[in-house]
């Protein structure tokens, strides 16, 4: 069972913790459509300067390659917002409530937990680029493009454990019926 | 290990998010290995080491631009007034823009949703049958996936580390035989057609001209891109910034049919896909090269070299597993997770990886149809308000004719090669 948008509402609460993910949703979204301006804007121009110039920034490919990596992660990360990631539905489109529900539990945890420990990974990546002084392209520091891992990897696995929560809510019966 | 994989299999057939099953598939991997797990995470930020990956944002926004505004009416017009004299006329433009229109939007239902709103109605209104209309408008939603510049023929490139311009020219001579054959299908029922309903529009010159003028500044599309890319002039990155800029320009600024206010918003959806799709991406470069430290693919390609002796065998049980693996899953993930385990395979029986790309496309394109999960069912279900059992029958025909077109490609090379050479 696929949650809609407006239903995002439910899940993630109008507590605190609820109502700064919708302040970070925007956020995201916010930046996501800032970098693609940035991407289409800096693509275009490359290609000007190639072609009429005949020069080129030498650093805008290594920043376009770190971009598309930036838009990738926002991208997943509003893809969980909306409870949009891909997946196999052979199962799902054949079970009812609150089966549904209840299986949704176990695939929300897991993809919690596995988010999660990807977010320490890519934190511990992250410090070690730092210590190292290692650099992605031009004067800019590996730890700061790398930076949208974690970040990234976090807030999927805040976002999943809030869902395993509703459904597990729903499983059993009660609220969020709709 | 196997109960392990087991697990995961079962974890991902509940619904699991794909990108989770595969990282985690990836962290124990590296853990049996003894290899820090802090490589997984090196893994992931591969994606940032990947020039052409930049098309994929690119060309998917620009796709969701096209979709948001009316150059599907506007090619169904054009289409209609060079085509609509001939028999069968609308069902072969229905064919023709379709793929082109995938071609320039990704598999990713759009084109259901777009042109089957228009060309359902019409093919009806002219008389063809229910389920002849509904069949070819289902099996058109993936058509032109392996004409350039679709998405999973540029992900191909990039897990397969072919030359996405050399994909692009090898896609041209399997897809236009899709093309022709549901064309020629097409064509027979619009003979039948002309028996019991009344006739077709003749050509009208003054039409043509309007039409043409209508879609004046959608026209060179194609030609720029395909031209671009073609001739050497534009590498394929460039060719999808081009694409995005003459796109916006022309439905933003020109036709003004997306208020500049709506651009965020599809800005937004766009890169949900693209965000969805990379992540998976990112899981699956670090679960390959753990499959690659475990030399998974040298196991399998032993397994499969001591039963399996000729190439032909190979190639039909190759058809099967992706015919069976298209109804699982979508192009994007198969691409994604399968193509790295099956390229060592093919390499053995000496298959080039450009026809193996075509071969795994023209299968992924018949699985968006068939039962239980094809994609373009569902979509179509929802679209034209029909049962889904009613699509199934509607879709068969025309998914016979697609899994001849397969067999051609997979058994005679040739056909994907030759332009290439």
């Amino acid at each position: 069972m696929k949650l809609t948008r407006a239903a995002a509402r439910a899940w993630e609460g109008d507590g605190l913790l609820g109502r700064s993910l919708r302040l970070l949703g925007s956020a995201e979204d916010a930046l996501l459509v800032i970098i693609l301006a940035v991407m289409i804007g800096l693509a275009s121009w490359q290609i000007v300067a190639r072609n009429v110039f005949d020069t080129a920034i030498i650093w805008a490919d290594p920043l376009l390659r770190t971009l598309v990596l930036w838009v990738g992660f926002l991208g997943a990360v509003a893809a969980a917002r909306d409870d949009r990631q891909i997946n196999v539905d052979v199962v799902s489109r054949f079970v009812d409530e609150p089966w549904g529900s209840r299986i949704r539990v176990v695939t929300d945890f897991f993809t919690a937990l596995v988010s999660g420990f990807l977010a320490w990974q890519a934190l511990r990546f992250v410090k070690d680029a730092r210590e190292y002084g290692e650099i992605a392209f031009a004067s800019v520091p590996l730890w700061l493009t790398a930076s949208v891992l974690p970040v990234a990897f976090t807030v999927l696995c805040v976002r999943y454990l809030l869902l395993t929560g509703f459904h597990l809510r729903r499983s059993f019966g009660g609220e969020g019926e709709e | 290990m196997i109960l392990t994989g087991l697990l995961l299999l079962a974890l991902a057939l509940l619904g699991a998010p794909l990108f989770a099953v595969i990282a985690a598939g990836a962290v124990f991997a590296f853990g049996r290995a003894d290899i820090d797990q802090i490589a997984v995470a090196m893994e992931i930020y591969r994606i940032a080491d990947t020039p052409v990956l930049l098309a994929i944002p690119l060309f998917t926004f620009a796709g969701f631009i096209l979709g948001e505004s009316r150059a599907p009416s506007r090619l169904v017009r054009l289409s209609d007034a060079l085509l609509g004299w001939m028999p069968g006329g609308l069902a072969v433009i229905a064919l023709v823009t379709c793929a082109l229109f995938t071609a320039f939007t990704g598999a990713s239902g759009v084109t259901i949703v777009a042109m089957g709103a228009l060309l359902y109605p019409a093919l009806r209104d002219a008389g063809y049958r229910e389920n002849f209309s509904l069949g070819l408008v289902t099996t058109s939603g993936s058509l032109g996936l392996l004409f350039a510049p679709s998405l999973p023929l540029i992900l191909y490139g990039i897990v397969a580390e072919v030359s996405v311009d050399r994909l692009f020219i090898a896609g041209i001579l399997p897809g236009s035989l899709m093309v022709l054959a549901l064309g020629l299908w097409s064509f027979r029922e619009g003979r039948f057609l002309t028996r019991t309903t009344a006739a077709r529009p003749a050509f009208s010159a003054r039409e043509a001209a309007a039409a043409v003028r209508a879609a004046i500044w959608e026209i060179p599309l194609p030609i720029i891109v395909l031209g671009g890319v073609y001739s050497g002039f534009f590498a394929v990155s460039e060719a999808a910034a081009v694409t995005v800029i003459y796109v916006l320009i022309v439905e933003v600024l020109i036709y003004r049919e997306i208020p500049i206010k709506a651009l965020p918003g599809v800005m937004r959806e766009s890169m949900v896909l693209v965000g969805g799709i990379l992540v998976i991406l990112g899981a699956s470069l670090a679960s390959t090269n753990a499959m690659i430290d475990a030399q998974i693919p040298m196991k399998l390609f032993d397994f499969v070299t001591a039963h399996v002796s000729s190439k032909l065998t190979f190639l039909i049980l190759l058809n099967i597993f992706l015919l069976v693996l298209g109804t699982m899953l979508d192009v994007f993930s198969a691409l994604i997770i399968v193509v790295p385990l099956l390229l060592p395979l093919a390499a053995g029986y000496g298959i080039e990886p450009i026809h193996l790309g075509m071969i795994f496309l023209a299968n992924m394109q018949i699985g968006y149809c068939t039962p239980p999960v094809g994609m373009n069912l569902f979509i179509a279900s929802y679209r034209f308000d029909k049962p889904i059992v009613t699509l199934y029958r509607a879709t068969l025909p025309w998914l016979l004719i697609l899994f001849a077109c397969v067999l051609v490609i997979t058994y005679w090379p040739w056909l994907s090669m030759v332009l290439v050479q």
